[in-house]
């Protein structure tokens, strides 16, 4: 085993472009993820006003808008079809109808009705804009209504309690911004890590059957096939934790995104996680028999891992065969783990299942080494 | 004249039937381009065509036991987005219900909740909520707020009509202007819709980028000349024919292909098709080629072996996706990634083709996109071209 590692280590030494490629790629992706999303959640989004009443309250109302952060009116039109017009071509995200007389009807008390468009094609951008602007819908029913009370000479203490009777404060478990940046970072960064791990041992793997140099492989690990694939992920396994080590330490640090939980804890979860991928990648290598059709299998699977981890469309909301299908997706319970630590700083008394099930995939080697093994059987000349 | 049109029409045929022959022969090639354009869009289909998170189990810590709080919790439990799973004494237990993650959120119906009604003061109720998933959070809010909204309604109806309004002016006094809301394309707000549009352009996309790449690398692995250019060709003329040739040949792939995805898938799954058949065939034509160029210069460049590429899969479909625009707002990109994202067929590719198929935008209201789209393909015709005579001026090759 020890040969083979150090086979691995010189093959990559003569051929380190890969190597390479990939450690750019994952730091290239860390940057892009890192300044995408940088604002925490979107802000200064372009909203619109169509202004068929032209009166105080429409003004007012692009007054409010505009005083919040997260939206922002880029223009106000005077007509339906424009704005329409204007959607379409994704200049702005929602808009406001105020219909002609609509203040009038205020002070004549008839309560008047007005109209909130929001673009739900985009999922972020229009349901920020909903619930921002309907906020301040109603925040301008509730001007209105002050005014009528103090009017009837309500003491401006209990107006307050008469307007607003309930108040909701949401706040969301360890993301107290509810900031994209976060979201989106400690997942995809650390899940690009662990599928590289895996694309990259089978990559090698695949390559030695490509290259047909298996029977030096076998040689060097003295016809054991379980020793030649451990020998080879191997020095892929201390590289690719090491990267999520540090990934993790600028995370957690210098960019002092949050962390409740325990360091060990998240590195021996950084290490089982990196050697399930690997070991699912051995596996599938193993099992098909053409080794670039087992090269696009893998980078399926790898890709649809990023869906089945559920940090974007929960696991529980998709149909019951998906929802056991995300039990076979090394990612799945690094996130569950990942969540568990850095959200909730939970320990190891609730992330249990999750290394335990992790712990479950180095059996797949098993089969990946058989399988290896009856192809070299099978064709040991080359 | 004719005769030297003839000549170059009959090399590229020859040029197309070879690649094909190529394609056809490859069982990767095959596997991506036919087989992961069939899959990946029903699966994807399948894992989200429930659209919405619905009865996500929440807790409720009823610290007040009065007639107002019991009202909220029922109103809490009758929210589609919402069910009320357990109902608590105390804090601990809501906490441990959320920290196990049997609960995605915890209501806190703080002590003092109904007498503070009873004296006309706001009384405020406390949600935490598990964000591990946005549409957790999205529910718990969602949820909570439109309770909030209707219990404030029914609480402030309750004092006027106690002061001797009647309903009508006691409505008026509530709510002196209605806002109404009108979600537009998607009206659930369901994630199926959002995102399998832009999912099948991605699909079309990188299928070809990978397919044409392990092709490149398989010719660059067998030391053949890229292409396989006819002996007989003058230099620059072969080059312009072989790109034309392999263009056509995918393009002849891809139309059946992206007509089966872009025009039968979205019927079968019932999603919004709002836009002409006409501007989505004409949107889709530059797609195709400059995606073709696109691969084939990465291709031509990059791919010395058939598998590498596939290596790079990962972050470049997952970068490509947020690139569109369609996750993060396009107004709110950094200048430099909406700069770069445009040198993607995906980006113009996907806004176009949402905005025609979900949004019912004209050919006219994309015409950035549509204009991009043409100019891409212009660029990556000339740098396929480029490409390919470098290759083939300085890399050693036998030619079968």
């Amino acid at each position: 085993m020890k040969r083979v590692f150090y086979r691995e280590l010189r093959r990559i030494r003569r051929k380190p472009r890969y190597t390479i490629i990939l450690t750019v790629g994952i730091a290239l992706s860390f940057i892009f993820f890192a300044t995408m999303t940088s604002e925490g959640q979107p802000q200064e989004l372009p909203v619109a006003v169509v202004d068929l009443d032209g009166s105080y309250l429409s003004r007012r109302l692009c007054h409010e808008i505009n005083a919040t952060q997260a939206v922002n009116v880029v223009a106000v039109y005077g007509s339906h079809g424009e704005a329409r017009s204007a959607m379409q071509q994704g200049k702005i995200f929602a808009f406001y109808e105020i219909p002609n007389g609509t203040y009038n009807e205020v002070l004549q008390f008839h309560a008047p009705k007005i109209v909130l468009y929001t673009n739900q094609s985009y999922l972020l951008a229009g349901s920020l804009c909903y619930k921002q602007l309907t906020t301040i819908g109603k925040l301008a029913g509730g001007a209105v209504q002050r005014e009528v009370l103090r009017k009837k000479g309500v003491d401006e203490d209990q107006i307050m309690g008469r307007i607003q009777p309930i108040a909701l404060d949401t706040h969301p478990i360890g993301n107290s911004k509810g900031s994209y940046h976060l979201y989106l970072l400690t997942i995809l960064v650390p899940g690009i890590i662990i599928l590289m791990a895996m694309l990259q041992t089978a990559y090698v793997i695949g390559r030695e059957r490509q290259e047909e140099t298996l029977r030096g492989l076998m040689r060097v690990a003295r016809g054991n096939a379980l020793h030649a694939l451990v020998g080879k992920m191997l020095p892929y396994t201390m590289y690719y934790t090491l990267l999520m080590l540090l990934c993790s330490l600028i995370m957690f640090g210098p960019m002092h995104l949050p962390m409740e939980g325990s360091w060990p804890l998240l590195m021996l979860l950084s290490l089982l996680s990196v050697v399930a991928a690997q070991c699912a990648g051995c596996f599938l290598m193993g099992c098909v028999p053409d080794p670039s059709v087992a090269m696009s299998l893998t980078s399926a699977y790898g890709t649809l891992a990023f869906t089945m981890c559920g940090f974007s469309f929960p696991v529980d909301a998709m149909p019951l065969p998906m929802q056991t299908f995300s039990l076979l997706f090394p990612l799945r319970y690094y996130f569950l783990a990942m969540r568990d630590i850095t959200l909730f700083g939970n320990g190891i008394g609730y992330i249990w299942p999750q290394l335990c099930s992790l712990l479950l995939f180095p059996l797949l080697l098993l089969i990946g080494a058989a399988m290896l093994r009856r192809q070299y059987e099978r064709r040991p000349q080359c | 004249m004719l005769k030297h049109l003839f000549r170059t029409l009959v090399e590229t045929w020859e040029v197309l039937a070879n690649e094909v022959r190529r394609v056809f022969l490859d069982k990767t090639t095959v596997v991506i381009f036919f087989l992961a354009t069939a899959v990946y869009p029903p699966l994807y289909y399948y894992i989200y065509h429930r659209e919405v998170l619905q009865e996500m189990p929440v807790a409720v810590v009823e610290l007040s036991r009065g007639e107002n709080s019991k009202r909220f919790i029922h109103k809490l439990d009758a929210t589609p987005e919402l069910a009320v799973a357990y109902r608590c004494a105390t804090l601990a237990e809501g906490e441990e219900l959320i920290n196990r993650h049997q609960a995605r959120a915890v209501y806190i119906i703080p002590a003092d909740y109904d007498d503070r009604l009873a004296r006309g003061e706001t009384a405020r109720i406390t949600c935490f909520s598990d964000i591990s998933s946005f549409l957790y959070y999205k529910n718990a809010m969602f949820g909570g707020s439109v309770v909030m909204l209707d219990e404030m309604h029914t609480i402030e109806m309750a004092h006027h009509t106690d002061a001797g309004l009647d309903h009508h002016s006691a409505r008026i006094q509530v709510q002196p202007i209605e806002v109404e809301d009108v979600k537009l394309y998607n009206p659930s707000g369901g994630y199926a819709s959002y995102f399998i549009p832009a999912l099948l352009l991605l699909v079309i996309h990188q299928t070809l980028f990978f397919g044409i790449c392990v092709l490149c690398g398989d010719a660059s692995e067998r030391h053949r000349s890229l292409q396989v250019i006819p002996t007989h060709l003058g230099s620059f003329r072969s080059i312009r024919i072989v790109t034309l040739g392999r263009l056509l040949c995918f393009l002849l792939i891809y139309i059946p292909i992206a007509l089966f995805d872009l025009w039968i898938l979205p019927r079968i799954f019932g999603l919004p098709q709002l836009g002409s058949a006409i501007d989505i065939c004409l949107l889709l034509l530059p797609f195709l080629l400059a995606t073709i160029c696109f691969s084939m210069t990465i291709g031509n460049l990059f791919s010395q072996q058939r598998m590498s590429t596939l290596l790079c899969c990962l972050f470049f479909s997952v970068i490509l996706f947020f690139l569109s625009g369609l996750v993060w707002p396009q107004p709110n990109m950094p200048r430099f990634w909406l700069a770069a994202s445009y040198l993607f067929p995906s980006t113009p590719g996907i806004q176009g083709y949402v905005r025609i198929a979900s949004m019912g935008a004209t050919l006219a209201e994309v015409r950035h996109e549509y204009l991009a789209l043409w100019l891409q393909t212009g660029f990556y015709f000339l740098t396929a071209n480029i490409s390919l005579y470098f290759i083939r001026k300085f890399k050693p090759q036998t030619d079968h």
